[in-house]
């Protein structure tokens, strides 16, 4: 965000995205809009995927979002980083996208004793945790926990923890993105993080140190393993 | 950051919010050591804040999708056709029957023209078949002497050789003659 007293011009000079989007808003510069595209495509289809679910509509949501930088281009001023004004077209497409599909009618499916869709994420949780803690999923199937935790996050509350981990954003960039303050944020990100604890606490001592050793010498507990696909 | 000052208990814990902001480097020096300092001190608070610490590096498994390679092309191509279609003159509904009128009749003269154009062109092109010549009184004779073969000139077609037809004509053989 530019400081008190720094012009836009100044901001414009340092950030090389600013300056493309000027090109885009000043002279319709179509290769300008194209560069951006190129930039952003994969951070924003992976913030997207991440907030709804995976599925193929991240990559058309992502396109309705950088068209509606292309036809709101007169209104962008400079005074933010282009990717907080991208992200907050991202936040509001996505809710408008999330809200719709839970306006869509359910197709019904064969019922289960847990109910239509099967064990609720909760249900397999504690059917897990009676397994030893050291039990080895395959990535595949840590991954599917992992997505079923973070779904059962209400959207603000998904939409914070992704934009902080995955966009590395700070609370004060979250607030500008979603709307809030940064109070807010910092109580929807540790409600979100309390949430995906109590969801994911049986799988996070994977690696085969008990929790009570915390107890003892925090530092010496061997970090979670680097995932081999995880980017940075 | 956060001006919100922590309670200087040392004994107690750090809400959660407070936790978690300094998990994620959003607390200022003056509570960050606050909350380090209940950290070192509480056993629990410093297993509660690695639990969170190691959720969130769980997050790291999900898998990071990848945009097609023709994103951007397609990007561009639906940019195109939004601004064409947005650009494009609308009609007004209530004179669209005048437009469907006029192609109508557009078409029918259309057709109607070349199909004059078609039979002037044939007039021209096309030589008129000449008058057949006026017959002679010797081809007239001709003609009435070989009346009889003209007339049956289709069934003549059928036979290879006079003789034959000669042979049908013999009064025996069918059994008219006179010795019946």
């Amino acid at each position: 965000v530019a400081g008190p007293g720094e012009t836009s011009t100044l901001m414009a000079l340092r950030d090389p995205d600013i300056r493309l989007m000027l090109r885009v808003r000043d002279a319709d510069d179509a290769q300008a809009f194209a560069e951006l595209v190129e930039r952003y495509q994969h951070r924003l289809v992976a913030v997207l995927h991440h907030l709804l679910g995976g599925g193929p509509d991240a990559e058309d949501l992502a396109q309705e979002v950088f068209l509606r930088v292309y036809r709101t281009r007169q209104r962008y001023h400079p005074t933010a980083k282009f990717s907080t004004w991208l992200f907050t077209i991202a936040n509001h497409l996505a809710l408008n996208a999330l809200r719709g599909r839970q306006r869509r009618p359910v197709v019904p499916l064969p019922t289960q004793e847990s109910g239509p869709l099967g064990p609720r994420p909760a249900e397999q949780l504690v059917h897990a945790r009676t397994e030893a803690p050291g039990h080895h999923l395959q990535q595949q199937e840590l991954a599917d926990l992992i997505r079923q935790a973070l779904d059962g996050l209400n959207e603000r509350q998904r939409m914070a923890v992704v934009l902080n981990k995955f966009e590395d954003m700070g609370y004060a960039e979250i607030a500008e993105v979603m709307g809030l303050t940064t109070k807010a944020v910092k109580s929807l990100l540790s409600r979100a993080r309390g949430r995906l604890r109590e969801a994911l606490e049986p799988y996070i001592y994977m690696d085969g140190t008990p929790p009570h050793v915390a107890d003892e010498d925090a530092e010496a507990l061997p970090s979670v393993p680097t995932p081999p696909d995880a980017v940075t | 950051m956060n001006t919100e000052p922590l309670n200087p208990q040392p004994a107690d814990d750090p809400p959660l919010d407070e936790l978690v902001a300094y998990l994620d480097g959003e607390l200022d020096e003056l509570q960050t050591e606050a909350v380090e300092a209940r950290i070192s001190l509480n056993p629990s608070v410093r297993r509660e804040a690695e639990s969170l610490r190691k959720t969130w590096d769980l997050l790291d498994y999900l898998p990071r999708p990848q945009t097609s390679g023709d994103f951007t092309n397609r990007t561009l191509s639906r940019l195109d056709l939004a601004e064409l279609s947005r650009s494009a003159p609308r009609r007004v509904p209530g004179r669209r029957w005048l437009g469907t009128v006029l192609i109508v009749a557009a078409s029918v003269a259309a057709l109607v023209l070349a199909g004059l154009a078609g039979y002037a062109g044939r007039a021209l092109l096309v030589p008129a078949k000449p008058a057949a010549p006026p017959v002679t009184p010797d081809e007239e004779a001709q003609l009435l002497a070989d009346l009889r073969v003209i007339d049956n000139l289709r069934e003549y077609q059928q036979v290879e050789e006079i003789g034959y037809l000669r042979g049908l004509a013999e009064p025996d053989l069918f059994g008219d003659g006179e010795g019946r």
